[in-house]
């Protein structure tokens, strides 16, 4: 049986793990854009930061393809996926056939529409030469523009704050991390960073900048301008998903998967940012571009394409951060719509430091916020993950003393 | 309202001032309750022993683990060498306070403590006829000097048996005698409970149980009496009065001056104090409308009682007071002040004074109160308060006061059944009445604040079974307006009938927790004009929510005067089954009554009724099938 | 191969697991150094409260697979296969939390410790006892156990003590001797004081 997984991030390494430690002679061919050996993705916002060196960012040795007995085609993108001919094209290279193909080209920096954006010193947070580029950058750097109040605008954020850079973040909605979590965690987190210096800017976007060569300066939609001689663009993500037939295999925001992972066209799998399934919260297909997910994903997709039906449950959206002396940590719906089918419940326990803010649908736990007194909330996700019903009190869970023993009878 | 507040107390001040309470970061009772779940069950169940440095020893409850301790004491042993030495701390406490009282008399006698005075001249010498003194002829100085002598002697070892043991009915002393257990001296019982208790001692669990009553009735006839009389003859006999209680007493445009603990002999001298009109010029001068004295706890009910002073909360209300701010000064004197309080009060302006030389806290500034200065420093911590009353910041008294009759001794209930306990009788034997029942004891976090007592009362009165009840239960009934002419109606037909017979409610506030001894001088006082012995009366007594040492003291006195008692927080003492057995069951045949354990209190107030019936039908007078 | 079974019927919440575990996993190894030790050695056992308030030692099971290795960013996580533990690195750990948002027992702790470099917050978890086990002891938290809620032994042992157990409860003829029974009397006393709690608030 031949195996052709695109792309070598962590989704499709635990495939390939999985597919060798099911079936010893499958050949498998992997083929990524990125020459640098499988890394850690989600570390790289600590490189910038400085706690963490490049060299302990790689997730699998220099070997792992050896070991794996893995053909490797690296640095190179595939242009085009001829279904009918089960054969994949590289840049550079000849079609690759494939009896099995698994899709886990993760997702790009999604980018933003503004003038002079070809200036020096504009950065998207994505890869590792990212942050290589970046880090080359902050020496000389004496303010920071971060454009987007999401997930890597706030680790950009965070990562130049310590490395002494004042930096200005602008947000379109109200708060940052309006998308990971509620409102009241949100200001939690944005007086934590306020008072460490960072300037949140909120309801306003960048129209476009200024500078010689290098950026300098700037523009904003108030018609206001910002000196800035660094810029990160953190707007999200889109799935990588160009080469994609969409004629053929059905995509919406990704790529649709059912519960094998698999897409519209038998022997095609899709799994990690890429792949879009059911939803375990929002009970609806949608995209979780998150570590774990992939990680889970890429296990099962890679069960899956050795024969074994394993079914996905589903994916779950959830986060952890730390920010200074804060512990955030979200799963699901976390902002659950007033006039929904939800019940939401939350205590803020000031003295213990402890917020907590639960929705459920009927007698389902379906989204989590925890602010400080997250040790537990893999057990709230692994409720959601469960879906099994809440038969206990639901005021017991808002404790920051709820523990395994309640949930066994 | 958060579910959480209303799980913690039934209590509408309660439940807004957590909220203040969280709003302000103050840590309470009930978060350090839930930081210390679970708590260790070797100790809940009253295995675990720290009596000597071979151990300490833990016996394993499923037989597997060790079975002795190092000294070889069995769990039967060591649980009931433990509930030994909670009987002696809780009989020390209340006698110690009776001594307390003792000395004030005595020092009045000397003519030593000024601003203290004989205020019941007709019950010193009615209780000095009982210790044997002959008044004719002697100015009440010299009679209260002979009874404070006459008293310490019942504190000490001279004396065979304790001289207020004379006032139970007859029946009851043989059967103390029979048991050997009728107390000799006060201190005596206590020291002999620590001795049996020491390695090596008294190690039959029947006999240490056995000296625990013995313990017991040497505070409930002793200590606690004493503490009791003396409180009367010193600052007078209670009287019917109309009160205040829950936080909502506070005034904000007043001085608040709150006292803690359980003597009278500081906060009579701080009554004093803001009712002298220079120290109300004073507190006007700063602002002020008035000085408003306020009490919690049993201090507050002695106060309550003889002054009808109003009333700020229980147990678990006296750190919450302090979170509306409006407090210019606590003072305490002993037992059941929780070492917090200082801690909360320092997120306010609030002053903490404490007065005993033998209670000190963190957090409180010490001014020493002794019988010759007391007048003289409760004007000196008075002052303070009214100094620090511009220090206010923001005030939040979030409810209004609810009215409560208090002040009913045994002399009162007896006067206002005109004179003689007659009509009580009547109405019991005629059923009209079906029994009464003693509600005593604290709060505990373990039960929602209240919740315990007043479904209780509730269920009893609907009855037409008469409560009395003392300390922090009086004042969670008086908070849920079970103290008034009016809440007859709530009562069952019978009971509304004597009631509004005699415009009485149908809970009588009796006083503190030493004044549950009242409890027993009236159930005396029915027995023997039945003549019969107390075991056989319909009554039972409850302590629906209690913590304390001093509980297990009033509940074990309770038992081995003959009075059935319910209790709602399991003691330690399911490591021995023995034991348990003894205590609910085996005691019937010994002493003629037993505890019984019962956390639900609707559960409990069945119980009692099927009790109080049992015994109406014993006594061949009507009777209900329950 | 033997293994740490918690039974939590039998636990009585007395948290000496706690400190026996703490002490285990200190520099000095004994309780009143240990006490004064910087970093305070931290438990690794967690006695946590259950619906009526007894106690529940909450360990790491180590699972198979691991969520929290799966989870792990830096692969910080691994398994030693011969004494089938879970076991975090300190020196790569990197304190994410990612382990946290996997555990679905919440055993997880973060804090320094003596093992971890001087001043690093990792994550901690229960190992085993592994350096006590190569010295021929058995886990701490077991051998403190006195209420046996904790036992060191063969899964499958437990398992036919257990069945055994049952069986005896159910054969006729056989004298029932409840041990525990002042136990039980203590716990159905809690369970209704907070059934009667529940009561109130559901009505």
């Amino acid at each position: 049986m031949k195996h052709v997984i695109i792309g070598n991030g962590i989704a499709g390494i635990s495939a390939a793990e999985m597919i060798r430690q099911m079936d010893a002679d499958a050949s498998m061919t992997l083929i990524g854009d990125e020459s640098f050996p499988p890394y850690c993705r989600p570390m790289i916002s600590m490189v910038l930061e400085g706690s963490v060196g490049y060299d302990r960012l790689p997730v699998r040795g220099a070997d792992f393809y050896d070991r794996m007995r893995i053909q490797p085609i690296l640095g190179n993108r595939v242009t085009a996926l001829d279904v009918d001919n089960r054969t994949v094209s590289v840049q550079g290279e000849h079609n690759i056939s494939y009896d099995k193909l698994l899709i886990a080209t993760g997702a790009d920096p999604r980018p933003i529409k503004a003038n002079n954006l070809h200036l020096k010193n504009i950065f998207f947070m994505r890869t590792a030469e990212h942050v290589r580029a970046m880090l080359e950058a902050v020496p000389s750097a004496r303010r920071a523009l971060v454009l987007g109040g999401g997930l890597v605008g706030f680790k950009a954020a965070y990562g130049l704050l310590h490395r002494g850079i004042p930096v200005t973040m602008l947000i379109r909605s109200g708060y940052p991390l309006a998308l990971q979590v509620d409102p009241r965690a949100g200001q939690m987190i944005q007086d934590e960073l306020v008072a460490r210096g960072l300037d949140v800017r909120v309801e306003v976007h960048v129209i476009g900048f200024d500078g010689n060569s290098r950026v300098r300066r700037a523009f904003l939609s108030d018609g206001t301008e910002l000196d800035c001689d660094m810029v990160v663009i953190g707007k999200g993500v889109t799935p990588a998903l160009s080469f994609v037939p969409k004629n053929i295999i059905q995509v919406d925001l990704g790529i649709l998967v059912n519960r094998h992972l698999e897409t519209s066209v038998p022997g095609i799998y899709a799994a990690g940012d890429v792949a879009e399934l059911i939803d375990l919260a929002r009970n609806t297909r949608w995209v979780n571009a998150i570590w774990p997910e992939a990680v889970a994903q890429g296990r099962v997709a890679g069960m899956n394409m050795v024969g074994r039906k394993v079914a996905y449950k589903g994916s779950l959206s959830r986060n952890v951060i730390r920010i200074f002396g804060l512990d955030v940590m979200t799963a699901g719906i976390v902002n659950a719509p007033h006039d929904g089918p939800y019940e939401v419940i939350a205590r803020d326990d000031p003295l213990r430091k402890n917020y907590r803010k639960l929705v459920f649908l009927e007698d389902r736990l379906v989204g989590m916020t925890l602010v400080n007194h997250i040790q537990q909330g893999g057990m709230l996700i692994a409720m959601m993950q469960s879906g099994r019903p809440v038969n206990i009190s639901r005021e017991k869970i808002l404790s920051a003393s709820f523990n395994y023993r309640q949930l066994i009878r | 309202m958060n579910d959480l507040f209303a799980n913690r107390t039934m209590t509408r001040d309660g439940q807004l001032l957590l909220e203040k309470a969280q709003r302000d970061r103050i840590e309470t009772v009930w978060d350090r309750f839930e930081n210390q779940l679970p708590q260790c069950g070797y100790c809940e169940m009253g295995l675990s022993c720290r009596i000597c440095v071979m151990g300490p020893c833990r016996i394993d409850p499923f037989g597997e683990g060790p079975q002795k301790g190092v000294c070889g004491a069995d769990a039967d042993i060591i649980v009931a060498r433990n509930l030994g030495r909670m009987i002696a701390a809780g009989a020390a406490s209340h006698s110690d306070h009776g001594r307390d009282l003792v000395d004030v008399l005595q020092e009045v006698a000397e003519g030593k403590a000024t601003g203290y005075q004989i205020r019941d001249v007709e019950k010193l010498k009615r209780v000095a006829a009982e210790y044997g003194i002959v008044a004719d002829g002697k100015d009440p100085a010299e009679i209260a000097g002979e009874l404070a002598y006459a008293m310490q002697e019942d504190y000490g070892t001279r004396r065979k048996s304790l001289t207020l043991l004379q006032r139970a009915p007859a029946k009851r002393r043989a059967i103390w005698d029979k048991l050997n257990i009728t107390p000799r001296g006060i201190d005596r019982e206590t020291s002999e409970m620590m001795h049996r208790t020491h390695m090596g001692v008294d190690n039959n669990w029947q006999t240490l149980l056995l000296h625990g009553l013995r313990n017991a009735l040497s505070d409930g006839w002793g200590g606690s009496m004493i503490a009791t009389e003396v409180s009367d003859i010193l600052f007078g006999t209670p009287q019917p009065a109309a009160t205040m209680v829950n936080v909502g007493v506070l005034k904000a445009d007043h001085v608040n001056i709150i006292v803690h603990g359980h003597n009278p002999v500081v906060s009579e001298m701080v009554l004093h104090a803001c009712q002298s009109e220079d120290l109300l010029q004073l507190a006007r001068e700063n602002g002020a409308a008035g000085i408003n004295l306020a009490g919690v706890c049993c201090t507050g009910n002695e106060l309550l009682m003889r002054n009808g002073i109003p009333m700020a909360g229980n147990h678990l209300t006296t750190e919450l007071v302090l979170t509306t701010g409006a407090v210019d000064m606590m003072i305490v004197d002993y037992q059941c002040i929780m070492p917090s309080l200082g801690s909360v009060a320092a997120c306010y302006h609030t002053k903490m004074i404490s007065t005993s030389d033998k209670a000190r806290f963190p957090g409180m500034q010490h001014r020493e109160f002794h019988p010759e200065n007391a007048a003289e420093k409760a004007r000196e911590v008075v002052k303070e308060a009214i100094e620090n009353f511009a220090d206010r910041g923001e005030v939040y008294i979030p409810v209004e006061p609810v009215k409560a009759i208090g002040g009913f001794s045994v002399e009162t209930i007896v006067d206002a059944l005109g004179g003689t306990p007659q009509p009580l009788i009547d109405a019991l034997k005629a059923g009209t009445i079906r029994g009464a029942v003693g509600i005593v004891g604290c709060n505990n976090p373990r039960i929602r604040q209240d919740f315990g007592h007043v479904t209780l009362t509730q269920k009893l009165i609907e009855n037409d079974i008469l409560v009395v009840d003392t300390g922090c239960a009086a004042v969670a009934t008086s908070k849920a307006g079970l103290k008034l002419a009016e809440a007859a109606q709530m009562a069952g037909p019978g009971l509304r009938e004597i009631c509004g017979a005699l415009g009485i409610p149908p809970v009588l506030h009796m006083g503190s927790c030493v004044d549950n001894v009242r409890i027993l001088v009236l159930a005396s006082a029915l027995a023997n004009a039945l003549g019969t012995d107390i075991c056989d009366l319909p009554i039972a007594g409850a302590a629906p929510e209690w913590y304390s040492e001093k509980a297990v003291a009033i509940g074990a006195y309770f038992v081995a005067s003959g009075v059935y008692t319910v209790l709602g927080p399991m003691p330690p003492i399911t490591g021995s089954m023995n034991v348990v057995k003894l205590l609910t069951e085996g005691l019937k045949d010994e002493v003629g009554a037993t505890f019984h354990v019962e956390p639900d209190p609707e559960k409990a107030a069945l119980a009692m009724r099927r009790h109080i019936e049992g015994k109406r039908a014993k006594l061949g007078l009507p009777s209900l099938k329950v | 191969m033997r293994k740490v079974i918690v039974h939590p019927q039998r636990c009585v919440g007395c948290m000496q697991c706690m400190h026996a575990c703490a002490t285990a996993h200190s520099k000095s190894k004994e309780l009143f150094a240990a006490a004064l030790e910087s970093p305070l050695p931290k438990a690794r056992i967690h006695v946590g409260v259950g619906l009526f308030n007894e106690g529940f030692p909450n360990r790491c099971r180590h699972c198979e697979p691991a969520p929290c290795q799966l989870a792990c960013l830096p692969g910080a996580i691994s398994r030693d296969v011969e004494t089938d533990t879970v076991l975090i690195d300190p020196d790569l750990c990197i304190n994410c939390a990612s382990c946290a948002m996997a555990c679905p027992f919440g055993v997880i702790r973060y804090h320094q410790h003596c093992y971890a470099p001087p001043g690093k917050v990792v994550a901690v978890k229960c190992d085993n006892c592994f350096e006590r086990q190569m010295q021929g002891l058995i886990p701490a938290c077991v051998e403190v156990c006195k209420a046996h809620a904790l036992t060191f032994e063969d899964p499958s042992r437990a398992l036919k003590r257990r069945t055994d157990e049952v069986a005896r409860s159910v054969s006729p003829g056989v004298l029932q001797t409840d041990l525990a029974a002042g136990f039980s009397v203590l716990n159905a006393h809690k369970r209704q004081q907070i059934e009667i709690a529940l009561r109130r608030s559901q009505s």
